[in-house]
């Protein structure tokens, strides 16, 4: 007799269901900002590096296609944060019921749009300086 | 380790339509995972129309009248056709559910069905449970005690002291919830999953239990417990109501506050 195979998961299991559609996000985004990180220590080298360095760096990363890049990272920490928000409430046992955690699932997907909308407008409209 | 693409002999090829006779009146389509074990062939997903105005309302009742009208070879686990011996757990439209109490209704015109997910295939859609069972017996799902009982009566609970496993102690082993999980997909060789953690989580509970130390102990473990990642999909698909993700997390509470 052959090997059995495996039947399928990834390929049949509905993707875009809340449960894993915040999980798959928590990882994606959790991923995209560890890479942002070398993007942060490439800034802080530059500013032990000296003015020279630092004029370098400031001006590469103020560039217009870092913006775009600047405002994906801002959209990805807002949702990570959320999402990592609503897992420390799980872990402390609450929230785990099936309507709360779906609930909780849209809270998460929409509280990071506004939480993003707000911080992208705050820092576009110079606010902040 | 994750292995994100099936292996080669499990990958789906083809497969045979099966058209609806003439005059049908109420045609469902539906989509089926098939697999012989004899023909060395890869998996393959046939297409069966049938007309369901004569057969019962549920997906089981549909593939019943498939095995009986057009496809006898057609091979499923069923038994008691009302939610409570788990037998006909499968993967209908995306999602772990019990064939016998999800209603064709509700799912639109095509209903697709393919065998709980990530497990190796006995026949179409049968899955092999054995490690499945074996994660749930290595959970010790007995009463364990030191002291002898009452010699006059059997070893009593309160009514809340019940209430605290009446829902755990309701899992049915359709193995619904751990087949949903990814975590588990990846690493049932060494993740215990959710049902047999829901399992150790009753009897951890259980007031007349004097092994919950030992329960514990045994749980403490980076995979055993440790890979549930709070994604939810099993208390998600649970046909019971149970509450796999809030019993694991109640394991790892228990195991935090013993160390202070």
């Amino acid at each position: 007799m052959a090997e059995r195979p495996t039947s399928p998961h990834l390929s049949v299991y509905r993707m875009h269901r809340y449960t894993l559609l915040t999980s798959v996000l928590n990882r994606a985004t959790g991923l995209v900002l560890a890479l942002g990180l070398l993007v942060l220590v490439y800034w802080l080298m530059a500013v032990a590096g000296g003015p020279l360095a630092y004029a370098r760096a400031a001006a590469l990363l103020g560039g217009g296609i870092f913006k775009i890049l600047w405002l994906a990272l801002l959209a990805v920490f807002a949702y990570h944060l959320c999402a990592g928000l609503r897992h420390l409430v799980w872990d402390s046992g609450r929230g785990l019921e099936r309507a709360q955690s779906r609930a909780s699932a849209y809270l998460v997907l929409i509280g990071s749009a506004v939480l993003f909308a707000a911080l992208a407008a705050w820092l576009l409209t110079g606010r902040h300086a | 380790m994750a292995e994100f693409r099936l292996p080669p002999n499990s990958r789906i090829r083809g497969g045979v339509t099966h058209r609806a006779p003439a005059g049908a009146q109420e045609v469902r389509t539906f989509r089926i995972y098939r697999f012989d074990p004899d023909s060395g062939e890869n998996p393959r997903v046939d297409t069966f129309e049938l007309d369901v105005s004569g057969c019962g309302p549920m997906v089981l009742d549909g593939l019943i009248s498939i095995k009986a009208s057009v496809d006898s070879s057609l091979t499923f686990r069923r038994s008691c056709r009302e939610g409570i011996c788990g037998s006909c757990a499968m993967n209908i439209n995306g999602i772990n559910r019990l064939a016998c109490t999800t209603s064709m209704h509700e799912l639109g015109r095509e209903i697709r069905i393919y065998p709980l997910p990530h497990m190796p295939v006995v026949k179409d859609l049968v899955p092999d449970l054995t490690q499945f069972y074996a994660q749930y017996a290595s959970v010790k799902p007995w009463l364990q005690t030191e002291t002898p009982p009452p010699p006059d009566r059997e070893r009593l609970q309160s009514k809340e002291e019940q209430e605290q496993i009446d829902r755990p102690a309701a899992c049915i082993l359709c193995a619904c919830c751990s087949t949903a999980c990814p975590s588990y997909w990846w690493n049932s060789d060494r993740y215990l999953g959710p049902a047999a953690l829901l399992a150790a989580y009753r009897w951890i509970i259980d007031s007349r239990d004097e092994a919950t130390g030992e329960r514990l102990d045994a749980l403490e473990d980076p995979f055993k417990l440790y890979r549930c990642h709070t994604i939810m999909n099993c208390t998600d698909v649970c046909p019971k109501d149970l509450n796999p993700a809030k019993a694991i997390a109640e394991i790892k509470k228990m195991l935090i506050e013993r160390q202070s």
